[in-house]
Order: structure tokens, then C-alpha cells, then sequence
């Protein structure tokens, strides 16, 4: 199914309702003393002191057959709570959720596998807890196996199993319970970069099939890439709900000013110098958002009582899984002034810049001549978001800009697209 | 528990049974022949103890005729040692399958219930050895099977109602298991397991032994494979009123509070 075919039945106002959220309310108690056993809830009287916390909220939503929705919220928003809810696994204090599909939580992979039983064992343990009867197992059984690629292994008891070997095995049962509804918590965090994205590529297929999918994460260029709607939840309420462009930006905006008004950055160094500011400007505008190929100045704004002798001003560029991509130095580039002092700034130009869509750190640190001496480091001093721009690459971190030739009698001139 | 989710994952509670079934003597020499040692090591200690220090008679079977104490012993101790096991066993369950309560939503009473399977499981095969014992002896117990695995299912349901009140009650308060080790004890000294009912001189304690929820069941276990007779019909009422009574309070409060252990656990 092409994208404009899925596109028009998003936009479909008779489409069906795969999953209702009803005015759902969840609260949790958090206890102060929890007694747990029997001596101290009789001293207490049979009351335990606690406070309630309130999870979620009189939340509402509906999701439709065949869309992909990304729940998007920083820790402790309840979105996880909310994902939990849907699966059935917490019950609501108050509110409903209807489901009319055939539903299938990933929550975690390999929840209930058995270290001491073979994989094969496992195989079949987990569909079943997964929910599936025993005859649709055994017709699977090969197709799973093929696709955790352990052939060779599934007589083994899974304690012999590498990590990766285990997921791998978990994800191949996972997928194919073959779920209408599949409910997803962070799982594309799990395992190495071809593995997320063999679970990538099973999810795109699983959204182009006309199933529905929900999914919790705090990668937004996912939801981005990925989903129809998303919706952003905020101390247990829908804060907003949209396309996910739009969310998403309103999102990080928000999340920026929390950072900059608490300073969560961490800083160390001795001084004198300080970096007090970092810019990011486009063709001379400020900037939180830059695109994929854009000609990218990051501007450093410094301080110092005193003067400072040959300062080396660093600035890494980091993805948000900690993946430093660049982080070049004055030092490299034979731009130390002999000495610094007052204010004033630094600009660093990065032409085209080559870095895939997706939420991205900056790290700042001045350093003396011999990079021993720290004087100033600030660990996310800011963060910022490229968008896709000249390029429609998603794999990896950054884009080389490469160019494809073929070559054979076989291959026609006309591309598809 | 509804019948429908539990009937949908009758799969589920099957290979819950078998990997209980399957792991439980893993990395022991003797694997399974330490579910017979165990009621025999028992019943020779009590043999012992019976007969050569408290000088005591075997009782005698009525209509089988049988003298022999360690026959008698284990028609009791068999049904009461699957209901105190399989209690022990189930009151940690649903605690130890926390981590699968918290990620995936499945009929939890299938924990406990998985216990309960493979310990009947467990059961009859040593049912089978005691019925050979018996046949040695020269009592013909086969036709007796019949009726005393109808009395076992009863006590099956017995044993699921007390096991699905206390696992479920041990995620709250985790008193229960050394509670548990105590009640078990009791029940056991009040059960007549090692002693005969007839012979203790109080009315009320004769009373206790003969109609407690474990007493009537063991006694009735008795009367079908030693004595080889018919349970009277007011035993099975007995039997049949505790088994459905624990059971139908076992499964409601298992019930009420399992929505509750994911965020308890």
C-alpha cells in the first residue's frame, strides 16, 4: 500500500474505532511505611499512610483501524501508565478502555521466558502467555524460528543464550502472534542497530498491512518518521494531539524552556572563562530547528574576568543516544587567539550540515593549550532538532551524501518511486 | 476467575504445568524418584514410630481386613501431602511471576493453577505405586480408583480455593508463607494420618479429627482404598461442601484482587 492510498484512509471520518480511551483515570498510592506484613498492619490499625498520585488524568482518545499513534511525554507523564491500561495490564480507577481488535503488548521482550527450558519450549510458553492456541503455534513454529535466525540453537535451554540471541528469539515470537492491535513501549530501544532495524521494517510492513499501532517512546524522530498522530501527554493529560510534526515541535519547545529554566545541564570546569550561551542560526536567523543539508553556524557566546591565555573551545555534537557525531576544536582548526578576555563569541560554521532527522545534543567546553586544564565543560549545554531537509535518509546518524550508479543490461532506465 | 479467559488459555495453563512439571528436578541425581522418597521416607519414620515406640496396633479394615500401618498411613498422607505441597508451593506464585504480571496481561490464577496440575499429576503416580503396594498385599484396590480419584478431584478443588486465597493474599501481606508452615502442622496432628480416630478418648477432639476440612477428606481416603468401603453419603456432603465452598471463595477473592497485583507487585 502506497503512502497516499494509507493517507486517504486516515482521512476517512467513517473509519473504524480499533481502541476507545473513556475518561480514564489512574491513581497510585505511594506509601510512606508500606506495611507488608501482617505485624504492622495490625499496628497501624489497618491503615496505611500514603499519598495518592495521579497517573492519568479523565484521559481521552480514540484510535482508529490502521493507524499508527506515538504517545510521546518526558518521564513520569504516564504515558507508560496510559500504554499499561490499553494492555490491560493496570485496571483504571475510573473510565473505560474498549478494544475491538485482537490485541498483542510488547511491553517487554522475553517477559516469561524460562532460563532452565529450550528455546523451542520457550517459543511456545511465551505465544501462549502472548495469547495464541496451540495449533497456531505449531503453524508458525518455523516462521518464528526463521526469523530469529536460531535454528541451530532451539534445543538449548535459553540460559546458554547470548542477550542478543535472546531478544532476537523474544522479538520472532512477538511479531508473529499477529496481533490486529499491537501496543509497543521503547521496544525499538532493544538490541543492536540491524536488529532495531529488522524490528523497524516489521513494523512499516505492519502499519502498511492496515493494522493499528500505538507506541510509547521518548524518540520522537520515531513518531516523527512513523506515526499518523501523535499525541503528547503531560502530567497525566492530553496536552496535545496532532499531526506529528507539529506535536512534536510544540514538545521539544516545551521541554527546552524546562531546561533552560531549571539548568539541568551538567557543568564543571574552574574558570575563569565561561560559555554563557549557545546560538544556533540559519542564513543569520536563531534557530531550534535546522534541516538536513542547511548551512549550520553554532555561536558561542563567552566570558571571562580575566584574561585567558590560547583558549580551546570544543563543541560536540551528540544524537540523544549519546553517539558524539563531530566535536571539533579551535585547536584543530588553528584558531586559538593568543589570549581572551571580557566577552564575546565564537562562531563555528558547519556547511551542508550531514545529520539525519531526529533530536540532537550540544556539549561546550574551553580547555587550555594542552586540554588538561578545564576551565568550562557543560554537558547538554543545548539540544536541537533537524528536520528532514536535501536528503530522505533515516539510517544511521549522518548522511555522506552518497550516489547511486548501476550498471547491467537487465536494469531499466526508468526508477520507481 | 471468568471461565471464558481461562477456557481461551487452557494452552497456556498446559505448558504452565508441564515446565512445572519439566524444571522442578532439574540438576537433582534422582529427579522424579524424589516425589516417592519422600512419602516413604515418611512412612517408615511414622512405622517406626507407630508400632516399636508408642506400641501401638494396627488398625483394622473394615471390610478388607488389612493389619498392615504403613497402608494405612499413606492412603491418608497421599491426598493431605498433594493439598499441604501444592499450598506451599502455589503461596510464592503469583510473587514470583511478578515480572511477567507487570508486562503481559494474562489470566493470573493460571500460575497457581499450573501448580495444582502438576502436583495431581504427581499425585497419581504415586497413587499407582501405593496401588501396587496394595495389590502385594493382597488387597484388590483397582475397582476402588474409581471412586477415590472422584474424592481426589474433590480435593483438588479444596486445594485450589485454599491456594488461590493464599497466593493471592501473599502479594499484600507476606506473613502468609511462615503462617502457612504452621496451619500445614496442625492440620496434619488433626488429621487421622498417624492416629486412629476411634481410639482418642475425646468426644470433641474425635470430632475435630473426623469432620476438620482435611480430616474428612483423609478419612474418607481411608474408607474407599484401606477399609474398601463406600464412603457414607453424608462423607461425601462433607467432602463435597468444604471442596466448593473454599473453592468458589478462593477463586472470588483470587479474583477481586488480581487486577491489583501489577501495581502491588
Amino acid at each position: 500500500m502506497d503512502e497516499t492510498e494509507h493517507a486517504a484512509r486516515m482521512a476517512d471520518p467513517t473509519r473504524e474505532i480499533a481502541l476507545r480511551v473513556d475518561s480514564v483515570s489512574k491513581t497510585f498510592k505511594v506509601h510512606q511505611e508500606r506495611a507488608n506484613s501482617l505485624k504492622q498492619y495490625i499496628a497501624t490499625g489497618g491503615r496505611n499512610r500514603f499519598e495518592e498520585f495521579h497517573a492519568l488524568r479523565d484521559v481521552s482518545l480514540d484510535v482508529s483501524v490502521g493507524e499508527a499513534v506515538g504517545i510521546i511525554g518526558h518521564n513520569g507523564s504516564g504515558k507508560s501508565t496510559l500504554l499499561k491500561c490499553m494492555a490491560k495490564i493496570l485496571t483504571p480507577n475510573e473510565g473505560e478502555i474498549i478494544i475491538n481488535k485482537r490485541m498483542a503488548a510488547l511491553l517487554e521482550l522475553g517477559a516469561g521466558f524460562h532460563p532452565e527450558l529450550s528455546g523451542r519450549d520457550n517459543v511456545f510458553l511465551n505465544a501462549a502467555i502472548l495469547g495464541m492456541a496451540r495449533r497456531e503455534i505449531e503453524l508458525r513454529f518455523d516462521e518464528i524460528v526463521a526469523f530469529s535466525g536460531l535454528e541451530q540453537f532451539i534445543d538449548a535451554p535459553v540460559k546458554t543464550y547470548s542477550s542478543g540471541m535472546y531478544v532476537r528469539l523474544a522479538f520472532a515470537v512477538a511479531i508473529n502472534v499477529d496481533p490486529e492491535l499491537l501496543l509497543i513501549d521503547e521496544i525499538l530501544a532493544v538490541g543492536d542497530v540491524t536488529f532495531q532495524q529488522k524490528c523497524m521494517e516489521k513494523f512499516v510492513q505492519f502499519r502498511d498491512d492496515g493494522r493499528t499501532l500505538v507506541l510509547v517512546t521518548h524518540d520522537t524522530s520515531s513518531v516523527r518518521n512513523f506515526c499518523d498522530r501523535a499525541i503528547w501527554l503531560d502530567h497525566g493529560v492530553i496536552k496535545a494531539e496532532g499531526k506529528p510534526a507539529d506535536v512534536i515541535d510544540e514538545y521539544t519547545e516545551t521541554m527546552l524552556e524546562a531546561e533552560e529554566a531549571d539548568d539541568g545541564s551538567a557543568r564543571r570546569g574552574r574558570g575563569p572563562i565561561r560559555v554563557t550561551k549557545v546560538e544556533i542560526l540559519v542564513a543569520g536567523t536563531r534557530l531550534d530547528r535546522v534541516r538536513t543539508g542547511d548551512d549550520v553556524t553554532f555561536r558561542l557566546h563567552f566570558e571571562t574576568p580575566e584574561s585567558v591565555p590560547n583558549p580551546v573551545f570544543v563543541i560536540t555534537l551528540a544524537s540523544l543516544a549519546g553517539v558524539a557525531v563531530t566535536a571539533p576544536t579551535s585547536r584543530d582548526a588553528d584558531e586559538v587567539p593568543m589570549t581572551v578576555d571580557g566577552t564575546g563569541y565564537v562562531d563555528i560554521e558547519m556547511r551542508g550540515l550531514p545529520l539525519i532527522p531526529g533530536p540532537y545534543v550540544v556539549h561546550t567546553e574551553v580547555t587550555g593549550w594542552g586540554r588538561k586544564r578545564v576551565y568550562d565543560h557543560i554537558q547538554n549545554a543545548r539540544s536541537f532538532d533537524v528536520l528532514a531537509g536535501n536528503s530522505s535518509e533515516q539510517g544511521g546518524v549522518v548522511t555522506l551524501r552518497p550516489t547511486w550508479t548501476w550498471t547491467g543490461d537487465g536494469v531499466s532506465d526508468d526508477r520507481y518511486s | 476467575m471468568s471461565l471464558r479467559t481461562a477456557v481461551a488459555h487452557r494452552n497456556l495453563l498446559y505448558l504452565l504445568s508441564m515446565k512445572e512439571l519439566r524444571t522442578r528436578y532439574r540438576k537433582s541425581v534422582l529427579g522424579w524418584s524424589w516425589s516417592l522418597l519422600n512419602p516413604l521416607s515418611q512412612m517408615v519414620i511414622f512405622t517406626v514410630v507407630f508400632l516399636y515406640i508408642f506400641l501401638r496396633k494396627p488398625p483394622v479394615g473394615d471390610p478388607s481386613g488389612l493389619e498392615i500401618f504403613p497402608l494405612y498411613f499413606l492412603a491418608g498422607l497421599l491426598p493431605f501431602q498433594f493439598f499441604s505441597i501444592s499450598v506451599s508451593a502455589s503461596i510464592g506464585s503469583v510473587q514470583e511471576g511478578s515480572s511477567l504480571i507487570k508486562k503481559v496481561a494474562f489470566p493470573h490464577e493460571h500460575l497457581v493453577l499450573a501448580i495444582i496440575v502438576a502436583q495431581f499429576v504427581t499425585l497419581m503416580i504415586e497413587a499407582v505405586v501405593l496401588a501396587v503396594a496394595f495389590l502385594i498385599f493382597g488387597h484388590m484396590v483397582l475397582p476402588w480408583l474409581v471412586p477415590w480419584v472422584a474424592l481426589m478431584v474433590l480435593v483438588g478443588l479444596f486445594t485450589t480455593g485454599v491456594a488461590l486465597m493464599l497466593s493471592a493474599a501473599n502479594v499484600f501481606f507476606h506473613d502468609i508463607n511462615y503462617l502457612w508452615g504452621i496451619v500445614a502442622q496442625v492440620l496434619f496432628y488433626t488429621s487421622p494420618i498417624i492416629f486412629v480416630t476411634e481410639e482418642i478418648p475425646f468426644a470433641w477432639l474425635r470430632a475435630i479429627t473426623n469432620y476438620g476440612p482435611t480430616g474428612s477428606f483423609v478419612r474418607a481416603s481411608q474408607e474407599i482404598l484401606y477399609d474398601g468401603h463406600w464412603p457414607s453419603i453424608e462423607r461425601w456432603i462433607q467432602v463435597g461442601m468444604y471442596s466448593t465452598v473454599t473453592f468458589v471463595a478462593g477463586a472470588w477473592i483470587f479474583n477481586r484482587l488480581s487486577p491489583r497485583f501489577a501495581e502491588e507487585l
